[in-house]
């Protein structure tokens, strides 16, 4: 199902969570939307997944006007759509079995059937015969899977995850993220992946969003996103993911004075010292690292170039010609 | 033996009307107080975990239970009297006595269903509405079975309250152990008589307690 959003609006009081945003995600994809604390992802989700009506704008399933529906067919509506969370929000009070039955129960399908999906769900999130289960003793990572048999358990179109693998270990993350991955293309899910973490975007999202301050500040492929980041925003992520997984080497705690950002194939070519041997100019690489998005390489390199501004430029202008973005920091002295 | 007879005789009685009036009293004190206690959370603002809120509602609703409540029940034991003889044909006896002490027990035990249902975690009752749960389901499948525990807990307090309360109940001629003690303890000197009615009502307190707690526990053990 391919979801629409025109001119949303959302304000507490003199809050403006979200403020006219519009966005277009498209069928049977995985489509991240990420951003800091406080940019406005919760209010998003809450809007695109029918919790909170907007104070203005439109959202559409397909060609369907969702966000004024009256209250019974709202109710229907929210039962054709999977959510995972953060805190998975499961039931105490039920068998992780019993979990995975609540949203067919509350639709009134028969106990028999129903139990018989739950239990084909489970052994599809590699729960098999932890049904009876009571909650408490699962781990996150298995909370998670049996949040997600839950979600999946209406055979619905649409798939949110609102930080679904923030409360998860960087490896038990990898795992479900892998698992969402995987029913989105046995299911052909449409898959929103709301987080502030730019490795769930790198590691399952095609495309992708950047929010900020309850506005959208950058859209599209995410291999195009990150490779040529606009917007301050983007790069503070990308540069914190490095960090994070120690992808980036620095040799010097001072910053560069230009950003390089290669991609693909680039990562693989000689391209400084081709740069070097035409120009003659000296580098002295200060960071230096390779990350994989959607499986593309991305190479990312901080350095200073000399021996003089006009041998810089020329270097510059020759990176350029050969694929690499150059960034330069405004504030120097040089 | 002859004198535990003596005893024996005298006390049993009392002691059964003592159960009719907390059994019953604890029974329509829940019936009455918990839509009372559901209605009170699911009307609270909305941080608060209400899924439908309605200020006045649940302020006007509020007033009345903290009214309720303060009021001391000796007072209330006499004011309801005409309500016990519409609803039950007297206003003195052990059944008419179940009237007054049910009015009593409701509104505690609708604040104790509310703070029961405020500790449920949101985020479940979240799910569960992003799931498309009515209002219904949500308050029937999951806030009243996630905070079973508490209720549990809540209502053990209110029987044992109720105990209590049902021996002011001797006031009009309601009977039960608390009557007992009164008249031959109090009015007649007989103290050997208000002894053994006091450590038979601190035993009743216990072992509800002991049954209340274990009970939770079993609920808990199994999450």
């Amino acid at each position: 199902m391919r979801i629409r959003l025109e001119h949303v609006s959302k304000n507490y009081g003199a809050l403006h969570a979200v403020e006219d945003v519009s966005l277009e995600i498209p069928s049977n994809e995985v489509y991240g939307v990420i951003g800091k604390s406080g940019a406005g992802k919760s209010t998003l989700v809450r809007l695109i997944s029918l919790l909170e009506r907007p104070d203005s704008g439109e959202i559409y399933y397909d060609d369907k006007r969702v966000d004024n529906l009256p209250k019974k067919e709202l109710i229907q509506e929210r039962r054709k759509i999977g959510m995972i969370f953060q805190n998975f929000n499961l039931f105490s009070s039920r068998t992780a079995l019993e979990n995975i039955e609540y949203p067919m129960e509350i639709c009134h399908m028969d106990r028999k059937t129903s139990k018989k999906k739950a239990n084909e769900l489970l052994s599809l999130v590699g729960l098999e015969g932890r049904g009876d289960a009571p909650i408490s003793t699962l781990s996150g990572g298995q909370k998670q899977r049996i949040a997600i048999a839950r979600a999946l358990a209406v055979d619905p179109n649409i798939l949110f995850c609102d930080e679904a693998t923030s409360a998860l270990d960087p490896q038990t993350t990898r795992a479900i993220l892998a698992l969402i991955k995987e029913i989105q293309k046995k299911m052909n899910l449409t898959v929103v992946m709301i987080t502030h973490q730019m490795e769930v975007v790198r590691d399952a999202c095609t495309r992708v969003a950047v929010l900020d301050q309850g506005k959208i500040v950058e859209r599209g492929d995410a291999r195009e996103v990150f490779a040529n980041p606009q917007t301050a925003v983007t790069k503070d992520f990308l540069f914190n993911i490095s960090n994070m997984k120690n992808s980036i080497i620095r040799w010097s705690n001072e910053g560069g004075h230009y950003t390089l950002r290669f991609r693909g194939l680039k990562t693989q070519e000689p391209i400084i010292s081709e740069v070097a041997k035409a120009t003659g100019a000296v580098f002295n690489i200060r960071a230096a690292g390779v990350n994989i998005v959607s499986g593309e390489e991305h190479g990312i390199m901080i350095l200073d170039i000399g021996p003089d501004a006009e041998t810089a430029k020329s270097a510059v202008d020759k990176f350029e010609k050969l694929g690499v973005k150059v960034e330069e920091e405004m504030d120097g002295s040089v | 033996m002859a004198a535990f007879s003596r005893y024996w005789s005298l006390i049993l009685n009392p002691f059964l009307q003592t159960l009719e009036m907390v059994f019953f009293s604890t029974l329509f004190a829940v019936i009455l107080g918990l839509p009372i206690g559901v209605l009170l959370q699911i009307t609270s603002p909305e941080d608060q975990g209400g899924i439908v809120p309605k200020r006045i509602l649940n302020s006007v609703l509020s007033r009345v239970v903290n009214i309720l409540r303060s009021f001391p029940f000796i007072i209330l034991l006499i004011v309801i009297m005409p309500l016990s003889r519409v609803i039950v044909g007297t206003a003195i006896g052990t059944t008419a006595a179940i009237i007054p002490l049910s009015i009593a027990a409701a509104p505690f035990v609708a604040r104790i269903i509310e703070t029961a249902l405020k500790e449920v975690d949101p985020g479940v009752v979240q799910a569960a509405k992003a799931m498309g749960s009515t209002n219904f389901q949500i308050i029937w499948k999951v806030l009243l079975p996630e905070a079973l525990p508490s209720l549990i807990s809540g209502i053990t307090l209110t029987v044992i309250n109720l105990i209590g309360y049902s021996a002011m109940a001797g006031a009009i001629g309601g009977g039960g152990l608390g009557d007992l003690a009164i008249r031959y303890g109090y009015q007649r000197f007989q103290s050997d008589v208000l002894f053994i009615t006091v450590v038979i009502i601190i035993l009743l307190v216990e072992v509800i307690q002991l049954i209340g707690n274990k009970l939770a526990a079993h609920v808990i053990a199994k999450r």
